[in-house]
């Protein structure tokens, strides 16, 4: 309950003009800041949910993999230049930019993350870090402006926040393949 | 299983009977050469704090910027490297039963490395060839020889770093499903921001300006540079603060016979300063162009960041203070601090250095704010600022340690004189530094430069307004010279001629009915992961403008 509380105030603050503003004015920070905290307050409110309806959380998600595909659909509609810059122009993709990364990529991420198992979990890092890279090259190699609202320069940068992204996704398939927990805890 | 049962009874016997003869004599080298640092770092600086003042006119075969380098590095980088790494050395060997043999190995192989450089920076130091100050900002460039000397004490810092791992892993595999003992924790978060802190650094001498300075490659980007330093910079002042922080917990505590704060919110705080700390180099940064404000901005969140945990150990201190003295009869709102151990330096050092703390906080704070860093940067405030933190919350934290660390390793004890003689020192420090921290703050806000030799800027009036603070400057640097020379006579006659025993080496413990620390805080994989995720989202801004909107390099410049 605590938990969805703070989502909701968490969710209020990145919708405030001047926050949002701020954010959205840096072509990264507008991806990879403003867009994963959206996803985190779903994250926190997804506790409510979980606590009045757990039963049709059961029935309809109950391997995780209902829920782990709706969010990766809207993770990669989030990706693309064209929605972020649409975000920007049209007041109705705003809102439904605050929308739909909490309510259906956050919620079904918890709900699912526990769900689908380490093999999928890891599934599902591979995937991004295949889709970071390409991503990384597209916005690094893009010899024109994908947004209307971002500069070349932004677009390189995102480039390689998504480059590096990545690369620390692979350190910590690293990890996680050649340690072994059960040697320690 | 074998190993399991042989590591518990050395565990056991190390306990009982104090440090064995190899790794005391391990901290006791690194120990050694940091008061000696101290020593000769000390000299310097009153060198510089009489010259400020205009009262001592330096010979013609000197030059003030050559000093001032000198006491840069030796403070900054070999007092605290080689204080940090012998005091969580010993916590390691007491904590985990003593080093393995290969770990101490790399220790000595690190130490070697460490001295090795450090004789190559200051060979040219000497010869006037690299007076380019402990933050070598190009384009000034100073003799390659110096950046090979940085280049190998950070590799011994890694050698060091890659001991404590091996031995922290190895206790862990021996103790299943067991937390790390919190001192050993503390280390790992060290050497885990050591490690990954000084990687920028190390890309910024080794890729960067060797091959420029031995002129292979032409020019050199500016900015990159600055970055890559304050990388590091930044992180070296938290590892101070994390040394310092974790003797304020886990010894302190002990020493005033207190139990320890929460086990579970110690871990937090170390875990949360490890992964949000090396963007912090940003703060540095805040009146360098190239960064876009709104950037800028988004960077006091992060600093500020630092700020939390830091008061939340605060806050922490004085409740452990508090329950601790009310328990021996302390009385009244305030009156119970009467009941605390002010007359053993042990407590009285880092006591102070935590008050000190209070004021240097909110200058950081007041500092990260853009419009007020733009009043004090490259001041004197900020050399006042630095000497508040460092030479005070931290050193003198330092100074408190080596009353029982010393004895500790050398198999002595803490006379009553040394003790006597450490509470003297510990105040003439204070006043000392209050003097001399307080007059550069002041000072520089009236405008005085920093690293600046001394002038009058043709008798200009407000050049000589600042001539009575700098006075101060040097009254109080000349108290601390009497500082350094007391406590290093104190750490050399425990070390040599102290009279034989055994002291203990005081961790206190958590508190009865303490809720059960869960075990996710061991997950250091995970917590470096997302340290690096942190900081690739904040370098990746700035360094992309950098490099792809890069102005002209430069050719190395000597402007000395
Ligand atoms: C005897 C005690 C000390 C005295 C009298 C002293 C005095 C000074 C003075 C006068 C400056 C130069 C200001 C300027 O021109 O910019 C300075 C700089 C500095 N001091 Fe100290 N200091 C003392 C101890 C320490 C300690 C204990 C530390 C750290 C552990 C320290 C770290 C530094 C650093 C990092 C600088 C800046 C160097 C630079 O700007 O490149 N000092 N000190
Ligand atoms: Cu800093």
């Amino acid at each position: 309950m605590k938990q969805t509380i703070y989502g909701l105030l968490l969710l209020l603050f990145l919708a405030l003009p001047p926050v949002a503003n701020l954010m959205e004015s840096v072509m990264i920070i507008h991806m990879h800041m403003q867009m994963p905290m959206l996803i985190f307050t779903g994250f926190l409110i997804a506790r409510i949910f979980q606590l009045r309806f757990p039963h049709s959380f059961d029935k309809w998600n109950s391997n995780g993999i209902p829920g782990i595909i709706l969010f990766v659909i809207i993770v990669v509609y989030w990706t693309l230049p064209r929605s972020m810059d649409e975000a920007l122009n049209e007041q109705s993709m705003e809102i439904f930019k605050f929308v739909s990364l909490p309510l259906l990529a956050g919620i079904p991420l918890r709900d699912s993350w526990k769900r689908i198992g380490t093999v999928g979990k890891n599934l599902i890092i591979i995937l991004f870090t295949i889709l970071f890279i390409g991503m990384g090259w597209l916005y690094i190699d893009s010899p024109v402006q994908l947004c209307n609202n971002y500069l070349v320069i932004e677009q390189i940068t995102l480039g390689w926040g998504f480059v590096t992204t990545a690369i620390c996704l692979v350190i910590y398939l690293v990890y996680t393949t050649f340690t072994d927990p059960s040697k320690y805890e | 299983m074998q190993t399991a049962k042989s590591q518990t009874f050395k565990d056991k016997t190390s306990k009982v009977m104090g440090i064995n003869k190899e790794d005391a004599l391990l901290t006791k080298s690194y120990i050694f050469v940091a008061f000696m640092a101290l020593l000769l770092g000390g000299i310097l600086g009153l060198v510089q704090g009489l010259n400020r003042a205009g009262l001592l006119e330096l010979p013609s075969w000197v030059n003030y910027y050559q000093v001032l380098t000198a006491h840069g590095l030796i403070l900054v980088v070999v007092l605290t490297a080689f204080f940090t790494i012998g005091y969580f050395y010993a916590g390691l060997s007491h904590t985990l039963g003593g080093l393995l043999p290969i770990v101490r190995k790399m220790a000595w192989i690190g130490f070697g490395l460490k001295i090795v450089g450090f004789v190559l920076a200051v060979i040219p130091i000497i010869m006037g060839d690299a007076s380019v100050m402990y933050t070598f900002y190009p384009p000034m460039a100073a003799a390659p020889m110096f950046y090979i000397g940085l280049a190998l004490i950070v590799v011994g810092v890694w050698m060091c770093a890659f001991g404590a791992f091996i031995n922290v892993a190895n206790w862990r595999k021996n103790h299943k499903g067991q937390h790390v003992p919190i001192l050993a924790f503390f280390a790992t978060g060290v050497f885990v921001l050591l490690f990954f802190g000084s990687l920028p650094v190390a890309i910024e001498v080794i890729v960067m300006i060797i091959p420029w300075s031995f002129g292979w490659v032409k020019t050199i980007n500016v900015m990159v540079a600055r970055t890559l330093f304050w990388a590091f910079g930044h992180t070296l002042v938290n590892i101070w603060y994390l040394t310092a922080v974790s003797a304020w917990y886990v010894i302190v505590p002990k020493i005033i016979g207190g139990k320890r704060w929460s086990d579970t919110l110690t871990r937090v705080v170390i875990i949360a300063l490890v992964i949000m700390n090396i963007t912090g180099g940003f703060h540095h940064q805040i009146v360098d162009p190239g960064i876009s404000p709104s950037v800028k901005f988004m960077h006091v969140f992060m600093s500020l960041a630092i700020g939390f945990p830091s008061l939340m150990t605060a806050w922490a201190m004085f409740a452990i203070f508090e329950r601790t003295a009310r328990k021996q009869g302390g009385k009244g709102l305030i009156g119970w601090y009467k009941k605390m151990p002010w007359k053993d330096v042990r407590f009285l050092a880092p006591m102070i250095a935590m008050i000190a703390f209070i004021p240097a906080g909110a200058g950081g704070i007041a500092q990260s704010t853009n419009q007020l860093d733009q009043v004090v940067h490259n001041t004197m405030w900020i050399v006042g600022h630095f000497h508040l933190t460092l030479g005070m919350s931290v050193v003198m934290t330092f100074f408190g340690i080596s009353y029982w660390l010393v004895p500790y390793i050398s198999k002595r004890v803490l006379t009553p004189q040394i003790n006597k003689l450490g509470v003297i020192q510990t105040w003439i420090w204070t006043v000392g530094m209050i003097f001399m921290s307080g007059s550069m703050h002041w000072v520089g806000l009236l405008g005085s430069p920093r690293r600046t030799s001394f002038t009058t800027y043709g008798d200009n009036a407000t050049a000589l307004s600042w001539s009575p603070y700098l006075m101060f400057l040097a009254v109080g640097g000349t108290l601390l010279i009497i500082g350094v020379i007391l406590q290093v006579y104190a750490v050399i006659n425990m070390m040599f001629f102290a009279p034989k025993g055994e002291t203990e080496f005081p961790i206190a413990e958590v508190e009865e009915n303490a809720a059960k620390t869960p075990y996710w805080t061991e997950r250091w994989g995970l917590w470096i992961v997302i340290m690096l995720l942190v900081v690739a989202m904040a370098y990746v801004i700035p360094l992309t403008e950098f490099i792809v909107n890069a102005p002209p390099g430069s050719p190395p410049f000597k402007t000395w």
